[in-house]
């Protein structure tokens, strides 16, 4: 595991991006996974997500990517093909609000690892991230 | 009188009875009423034909020689047996007159059919929150989320400011789910028989833009409000929202959750209106012609019911208003409505 500078990092299970308009949903996150023993960052929409993932000559280390679909400037679904257009070994979660399944079928077309619905228990979320932790090893 | 032309109709009596005849006559395209009689200054009824523009008297006698050559029917709901006499005695062009259990026969069938109209109203409402039903989970599951982490992390924490930190969470969290469920409550309260109340457009207006969100998956709609103070309408809030709800929902699934919205309110001329202005694709004129037919929708089924535009309709004219569209093609759609202003 690596830190946003590339320095390695002992104690992390791995580093995890939560894209969420909403304050109280990264919140719920960050409080989840940190107790399991992920580094979380955390992004206010898919345009501040995508600016961090291309910030400088050394793309943000970021094992997995969860994501909301409901969101202002560039929304869950835009956010969602970028990822897999330009960083398609990153997995990508969606965390939403709308239990969808025309939405969720979609999304899993587009190679998204799961499609999880708000309100989600903490072992579920982490369960779902090291699932997709084992995607990222066979991508990559 | 010739078959095919409209009946004119005087009510006398303006209690519960004539003002319910009134309201059926007003939306009835074969039925004109040239007037509204009834001793009680305060009645009901003559206050409504005021605000529809139908004649209204104190004075049953000078009513029916005032208006006696374009009336063909008398209807007497006034239940005061002395008004047969009354009717006779200035009624000299010998114009019909449905009175005692006729009358009532009548009145009881007039009863029904509001009780049945209200009930399809609100029928309407409940398949419309049918299709916000995505979007309610969505806002709720946000506040929903952060109770169940808190909750959670309480269990096994320890410090006691931090449990106290996460309790204060956890109540402001639920009361923005509360605050949720207040307005859909309020939205599909059932009423058909309150005393009409002043209603602000600029807030129901802005009531039906917080549930008409979610109606679409998306949410980035540009909203812009133009409003005048104190619009406000005589009527009933629940009808008024439904009427607001069903347009701006149009107007927010027109543009599938992205665009521009602009909603104005005005006070001119004795009336308030209200403008729902979007930046979706437009009506085309085919079209145009029958959205206010019942059940006409171009929305996928689950959508939508096919009666929204026609019950605002409905609603607009019952309280003496109109309700205009104009759209462009690859432009967008804008409704109008004009209420009697009561400010």
């Amino acid at each position: 595991m690596v830190d946003m500078f590339g320095i390695p990092q002992k104690n992390s299970r791995g580093r995890v991006l939560v894209i969420d308009d909403e304050a109280d949903v990264r919140k719920s996150v960050t409080m989840a996974l940190t107790k399991s023993g992920y580094e979380v960052i955390e992004a206010e929409d898919g345009q501040q997500a995508i600016g961090m993932m291309n910030s400088g000559d050394n793309p943000l280390a970021v094992d997995v990517i969860i994501c909301d679909i409901r969101m202002p400037n560039v929304n869950g679904i835009e956010a969602v093909s970028y990822f897999r257009a330009q960083y398609p070994s990153r997995p990508v979660l969606v965390l939403t609000g709308f239990p969808d399944i025309q939405l969720a079928t979609s999304l899993m077309k587009q190679g998204v690892v799961d499609y999880l619905v708000k309100p989600i228990e903490r072992e579920k979320l982490a369960a779902a991230v090291e699932s997709a932790m084992k995607h990222r090893s066979k991508a990559a | 009188m010739v078959s095919g032309d409209p009946i004119s109709v005087m009510i006398l009596g303006a209690g519960t009875g004539g003002t319910s005849l009134l309201e059926l006559f007003a939306r009835s395209p074969g039925v004109q009423v040239v007037g509204i009689a009834d001793k009680d200054h305060d009645a009901p009824g003559l206050k409504r034909a005021r605000e529809l523009n139908v004649p209204a008297s104190q004075d049953v006698a000078d009513l029916i020689s005032r208006s006696r050559d374009g009336t063909s029917l008398i209807i007497d709901v006034t239940g005061d047996p002395a008004m047969a006499g009354f009717i006779a005695k200035h009624n000299s062009l010998g114009i019909q007159v449905l009175d005692g259990v006729t009358a009532r026969l009548l009145w009881n069938l007039v009863q029904h059919e509001a009780r049945i109209q209200a009930q399809l109203f609100q029928a309407e409402k409940l398949a419309t929150i049918g299709t916000f039903t995505s979007g309610i989970a969505h806002d709720i599951n946000n506040p929903l989320y952060l109770v169940m982490s808190l909750a959670e992390d309480m269990l096994d924490e320890s410090e006691p400011a931090v449990i106290q930190d996460h309790a204060r969470d956890i109540v402001q969290a639920v009361r923005r789910i509360a605050a949720i469920v207040k307005g859909l409550t309020l939205y599909a309260r059932f009423s058909w028989a309150d005393d009409l109340v002043e209603v602000d457009l600029n807030g129901a207006l802005d009531e039906a833009l917080k549930l008409a969100r979610y109606a679409t998956v998306l949410d980035e709609i540009d909203v812009a409000r133009d409003y005048v103070a104190r619009p406000v309408v005589r009527g009933r809030p629940e009808e008024i929202l439904q009427v607001c709800v069903n347009i701006v929902t149009n107007a927010v699934q027109a543009m599938n959750g992205r665009g521009a919205l602009r909603l104005s309110t005005r006070r001119e001329d004795g009336m308030a209106t209200a403008t729902i202005a979007d930046t979706g694709p437009g009506i085309p004129q085919d079209v145009l012609d029958k959205i206010f037919d019942p059940f006409f929708t171009t929305k996928e089924p689950g959508k939508g019911t096919g009666l929204g535009l026609h019950i605002a309709q409905t609603i607009v004219k019952k309280y003496g208003g109109l309700i205009a569209v104009s759209s462009r093609e690859g432009r967008g759609t804008t409704f109008r409505l004009q209420f009697p202003s009561a400010g």
